[in-house]
């Protein structure tokens, strides 16, 4: 205690015996010394031997960065950590260490410790680094790769068609080369999760002749377990389960199709531009999966349409037993998502084959997932003048 | 040196080290809700683009462009003076008359701008008791309140969502449909292409830059119209311009534009012009598609494959029907432009890659919908509709279409509708027969004639008998048209309430007007760029609301308040709980998609980018795969002949485009012996609309002698013995007004423009302000919209008509009446 007191006193007594001069020379002496220690310092965490000291920058970006071209190639020049990673110009550098300090915390606290939570880190951390290249203009990127110095008539034709125009705009590269040095994060899969969340995704077992509606746009198969897709099955369609076998259905599907091309599309019915179903080249052209009955021209477009049935083989999950919690769900989100600008218009203001063009010509708009547009379409085409009759 | 004073240089050194290194922490350990030291540089943004702003003394002191928007436009110099000028409410008033009498006052007096203030309760019981009285007596038909409009930029305290939700909590009413800017083209495409087309996003600029060998701008001037967005604009186009400039220069790229006046976008980029007269610019196209086909230069295999009625549209074309050959002789006639001008044009059209790219003013004409149809035929018989660089636009002068979006979801908005579950206090869904939806604008006429059954868009509407109006944040005194019949119905209504955060002319025609505050007064969030969608956008509160006024939130949870229905409002939040709830609702959206760092975050930083977009090509889809990608017309195709339309059996709008001779049309047409100009009233280059014209400092940079500017065409003003700076009297069987002359070789001969928005300021004979309820009284200051004529566009459509307009001028030689427009109303103390 004493100790302290003593040490506190000299500190806080007037310079006796010491003149200013020599105090400011000893304190710019120990400033020399002491920034050269932290750039020794700060080099040291510059170096790629610093950055792989952690395990989960050895066993992932560092592995990934081995099998790709900035770790060898003809010229045997490598791109280690930092080349790309740290900003050359000082005050950057110092910003980015700033940043960085939270990749301790990471390292303190395990936040990516094994390889499930890396992968769920990816695309926030990928996200972050290529906000940093954008904002920046990829230059470290430019710090070895110059536009300017780039052989054109090497490249091939649409490389160089990209890169010149790219080199007019002075484009930052990374715009465009996502995923060079390390692996692509997973984007996201998850299709329109508050539908889901809302609708279910349907029954675990099925009675066969009842009838069932698809949640999702859903793929169409061949067969219970082939993977050759037949076609898809629009959002909100009434199939009837016919057989079950593993984890798919055997649907029957009815509708009305126009006689143009392959006639690939299936309608609700005659006349109506209302999705069905749309099937792939190979299963419109071969024979007994499309089953066709009459036909009648609509004379409001002079082109001749034909009632068909097919039966195809699509996965159990979402479908599901009612249609009311679809359309339920899409009318609050039309009635949200269409008001933000303006009043939306009365569902029964349009007929079904006017609502297509008045939704998708908005569309850009609106934030919809795509499963979520198709089923608020078919909501308003359900839900238009051509079924509701009212005064408008 | 004294040690004392050495010590204390050494201590502030340090100091100045230490704020610097503070630049450098980590951010999140500053963030802190609310805790943004006001007086530090704050971000918001607006309609005009985003920007930093700072304050002094408690006032905004400076405003720069946000760091992101490289392309800022000049009007954020008229910033400041929207939030500062004498045309500012600054309280709740009531119209005199209105105050005494109520709904039997004397409706002739309004506009006479005599009002007395009275408290936020006072107004607001007195607009419910109003609501009351119309619900009770005639309905919800007798109710008006969706007549909506441009509104300030924000999505939480966007003004009409609040003021119909509110409005919607006390009742039904009677709503519109399509708008003012695009009415014709928004009903005539989805027929043949399938969509609006006019707000869809369109084909990226850089696209388009490396493959269209020809840009037709076809009456369409985007290096004026793209400076404002309907949410904060990023003004990311003009990199894009600059570029086309370039190219042209380099002789990479031609672009030709068609229209009658010299724009700012052909000066800006030298580009190649044609002149063609006013409103014939059907004419004009007719004669090209007739070039191309009687020179077999159609792509007949695209036509084949990708639309239905080309054979229904050829005798039209030949003549064979009527007689008459839309060839190019025929059209010279119409359009003064020199055949073999338009057989040039047809043949570079379809030489390499043409782009079209449409204005909208085209189609705020009598047929408006025709020259978006025949566009759409010329554009299929060149074939390359769904080819980069190629094909058809309707919007790329409009809130950066073109503009690569980020595909990120953009944050929601407060709710317009009511809740699932809530019912208005008035339940009451009996139009007794009329219509609850009409063409938006045909409401005057609905106003004037009760009961009528006109044809729209293929149904019958019948007027509702409208005996009260709601506006919020909407100025129908300046985008409607004829002033002087607007007077007329406006005698018919029984109370008009606006709610509004400058006097504009519809306040000053209405009976209750409630001051809102402007964005730069409270806190919001919006979307970066409505179609780029570059990220979302803190707009943080720079002042407190001035005088009186309130946030549109906070005036209609008041209202809501004695509607007894205060927590249904507002869901029981505040106006930050509702921020976070958008801004978090957001995040979920792009959750695994997109990062957006947590809110407290965000409203530090003042935005989150979501970077760059990729490009894309419109109708590609189709193109590749129109069975499986079909347009969303009837047939699935695109229907050059509609045989919907051509059941409705309109004497308008038939089952193809046509040519039909306009009401009223300059340069040889009807009605110009006697008034032989045409005036443009086209969108302001310094205003959105009406937005901005009261903002005081800055209208002077544009102002001649205190008015609106007319421009005038050289050889016609000195024929009218007109110079520079002298005042103008423009007028006709409709109306009259006053404006600045400003000759310029921009304009040819018959032709003269008065930008819409300009600030309606009628003044009695006397010169009085409260001589303004006069029918024919003089404009003060220019409104275009006194003389412009009100008719739908066709039985289709029902759309405006802005641009059938034929006026004359002369100078102005009487004694000059102050302009009348701002400043306020004559305050009556009682």
């Amino acid at each position: 205690m004493k100790y302290f007191k003593d040490l506190w006193q000299t500190l806080n007594k007037p310079a006796k015996y010491l003149t200013l001069g020599s105090i400011s020379l000893t304190a710019f002496i120990m400033g020399i010394i002491f920034w050269g220690g932290f750039n020794t310092a700060l080099e040291a965490t510059n170096t790629e031997e610093f950055c792989i000291s952690c395990h989960s920058m050895e066993s992932k970006p560092y592995q990934e960065l081995q099998a790709t071209v900035h770790w060898s190639n003809n010229s045997g020049v490598r791109a280690t950590c930092p080349d790309c990673h740290v900003p050359h110009s000082w005050g950057r550098k110092i910003a980015r260490k700033m940043e960085a300090s939270s990749d301790v915390w990471g390292w303190l606290f395990q936040t990516v410790n094994t390889s499930e939570k890396f992968e769920d880190k990816r695309l926030e951390m990928a996200s972050r680094e290529w906000a940093r290249f954008e904002r920046d203009d990829s230059l470290a990127c430019k710090n070895c790769h110059n536009y300017n110095s780039m052989k054109w008539e090497t490249m091939s034709k649409l490389a160089q068609k990209q890169m010149k125009s790219a080199a007019e705009r002075d484009q930052s590269c990374v715009d465009c080369h996502k995923g060079i040095a390390h692996t692509l994060p997973e984007m996201g899969t998850a299709r329109a999760p508050q539908l889901i969340a809302e609708v279910g995704t349907g029954p675990s077992s099925f009675t066969n002749e009842q009838p069932y509606f698809s949640a999702l746009t859903k793929p169409l198969y061949f067969s219970p377990t082939g993977d050759v897709q037949a076609g898809t099955l629009n959002v909100a369609t009434k199939v009837t389960v016919l057989a079950s076998e593993g984890d798919r259905v055997k649907v029957a599907i009815d509708g009305w199709r126009k006689k143009v091309g392959l006639g690939r599309v299936i309608y609700f019915d005659f006349g109506i531009n209302m999705l069905t179903a749309q099937l792939s080249k190979e299963a419109a052209k071969t024979d007994g999966i499309i089953n066709g009955f009459e036909e009648k021209e609509d004379t409001m477009t002079g082109l001749k349409w034909q009632r068909v049935e097919t039966e195809l083989w699509t996965d159990a999950e979402y479908l599901i037993t009612e249609q009311k919690p679809l359309w339920d769900y899409a009318r609050t989100t039309f009635r949200t998502s269409c008001s933000v600008c303006h009043t939306q218009p009365d569902e029964a203001h349009f007929d079904a084959n006017t609502w297509p063009g008045m939704f998708q010509g908005m569309i850009a708009f609106v934030n919809m997932d795509d499963d979520t547009q198709a089923l608020v379409q078919k909501y308003l085409q359900q839900h238009s003048s051509t079924f509701v009759k009212e005064a408008h | 040196m004294k040690r004392r004073n050495f010590l204390k240089a050494i201590l502030a050194t340090s100091f100045t080290i230490a704020s610097t290194a503070s630049v450098l922490t980590p951010l999140s350990a500053l963030a802190k809700v609310g805790a943004k030291n006001r007086d530090d540089w704050l971000t918001t943004g607006s309609h005009f683009g985003a920007f930093r702003m700072k304050r002094k003394n408690g006032v905004i002191d400076q405003v720069k462009p946000f760091e992101l928007d490289k392309y800022p436009t000049d009007m954020i110099n008229g910033i400041k003076g929207l939030v500062y000028n004498p045309s500012r409410i600054r309280y709740p008033m009531v119209r005199l008359d209105f105050l005494l009498k109520g709904h039997k006052s004397d409706t002739r007096q309004r506009g006479d701008f005599r009002f007395v203030r009275v408290t936020w309760d006072q107004a607001l019981t007195l607009f419910k008791q109003s609501l009351d009285e119309i619900q009770t007596n005639y309905g919800p038909s007798g109710l008006h309140a969706g007549q909506t409009g441009w509104r300030a930029t924000g999505q939480l305290h966007s003004c009409t969502s609040h003021m119909q939700r509110a409005v919607g909590m006390h009742g039904n009413f009677v709503k519109k449909i399509g708008d003012y800017s695009t009415g014709a083209g928004q009903t005539i495409l989805p027929y043949v292409l399938g969509s609006t087309e006019v707000y869809a996003q369109g084909t990226s600029w850089p696209l388009i830059l490396d493959n269209a060998n020809t840009i037709i701008l076809w009456a369409n001037d985007p290096y004026k119209n793209l400076q404002v967005g309907w949410n904060a604009e990023t003004h990311e186009s003009f990199k894009y311009l600059a570029q086309l400039k370039e190219k042209i220069k380099q002789g990479k790229i031609r672009v030709i534009s068609i229209d009658p006046v010299a724009t700012k976008t052909q000066n800006y980029l030298g580009c190649e012009k044609i002149y063609v007269n006013p409103q014939t610019d059907v004419a004009l196209m007719l004669a090209i598609a007739y070039e191309l086909y009687s020179n077999n230069l159609h792509d007949k295999e695209f036509i084949k494959a990708y639309s239905l009625g080309f054979d229904r549209f050829v005798p039209y074309l030949t003549g064979a029907e009527d007689g008459i050959a839309k060839d190019v002789l025929w059209a010279e006639k119409i359009t003064g432009v020199p055949s073999d001008v338009i057989k040039a044009l047809a043949k570079t059209m379809v030489s390499g890659r043409t782009q079209l790219l449409m204005g909208w003013c085209i189609q705020r004409q009598q047929h408006g919908e025709q020259p978006y149809w025949m566009a759409a035929v010329l554009a299929t018989m060149i074939g390359q509709i769904g080819l980069p660089g190629g094909g058809i636009s309707y919007g790329h002068h409009y809130s950066s279409i073109g503009v690569p979006s980020s595909g990120a979801a953009a944050p929601g908005a407060f709710p317009r509708n009511l809740d699932e579950g809530q019912a208005p206090l008035f339940n009451n869904e009996d139009f007794k027969g009329a219509s609850s939806t009409i063409p938006v604008a045909r409401w005057v006429d609905a106003i004037l004639e009760p009961g009528k059954v006109i044809d729209a868009n293929g149904a019958k509407v019948t007027y509702p008998d409208i005996k009260m109006m709601v506006f919020s944040g909407n100025n129908p005194w300046s985008h409607h048209q004829d002033r002087n019949r607007m007077k007329q119905a406006f005698h018919k209504l029984e109370c008009v309430v606006s709610i509004d955060i400058n006097w504009t002319a519809t306040c000053r025609f209405s009976d209750i007007v409630l001051p809102a505050c402007t964005t730069m007064e409270r806190n919001d969030i919006d979307i970066y760029g409505s179609y780029a969608n570059r990220g979302v956008l803190a707009m943080q509160k720079m002042v407190e609301p001035l005088y009186d006024s309130l946030s549109d939130y906070e005036i209609f949870t008041r209202f809501a308040k004695i509607l007894g229905k205060e927590k249904e409002y507002t869901r029981g939040m505040s106006e930050f709980d509702w921020l976070k709830k958008l801004y978090n609702d957001c995040k979920a959206d792009n959750d695994g998609k997109f990062v957006m760092p947590e809110f407290e975050q965000f409203w530090q930083d003042g935005y989150v980018h979501f970077g760059d977009g990729e490009p894309w090509t419109r109708h590609a889809d189709f193109r590749e795969d129109p069975e499986i990608n079909p347009l969303g017309t009837p047939s699935g195709m695109i229907e050059i002949h509609s045989r919907k339309i051509e059941r409705y059996q309109y004497d308008d709008c038939k089952g193809h485009p046509i040519w039909m001779e306009k009401k009223e049309r300059s340069h040889g047409g009807p009605g110009s012996d006697k008034h032989p100009i045409w005036m443009q009233s086209c969108h302001p280059n310094k205003r959105l609309h009406s937005q901005m014209c009261e903002s005081q400092e800055y209208r002077q940079t544009y102002a001649i002698q205190n008015r609106e500017p007319v421009y005038l065409n050289p050889e016609d003003a000195k024929h009218r013995g007109i110079k520079n700076g002298d005042v103008v009297r423009v007028f006709n069987d409709r109306g009259q007004l006053l404006a600045g002359a400003v000759v310029s070789n921009n304009f040819p001969k018959g032709v003269i423009r008065i930008e819409e928005g300009a600030w309606y300021g009628p003044v009695g004979n006397d010169g009085s302000v409260n001589g303004g309820t006069e029918i024919g009284a003089l404009c003060s200051y220019g409104d275009p919209n006194t003389l412009t004529l009100d008719i739908g566009s066709s039985k289709l459509a029902q759309a405006c008509s802005a641009y059938t307009c034929l006026v004359d001028y002369e100078k102005f030689t009487g004694k000059l009446p102050a302009v009348s427009s701002f400043n306020g109303p004559l305050e009556i103390g009682v």
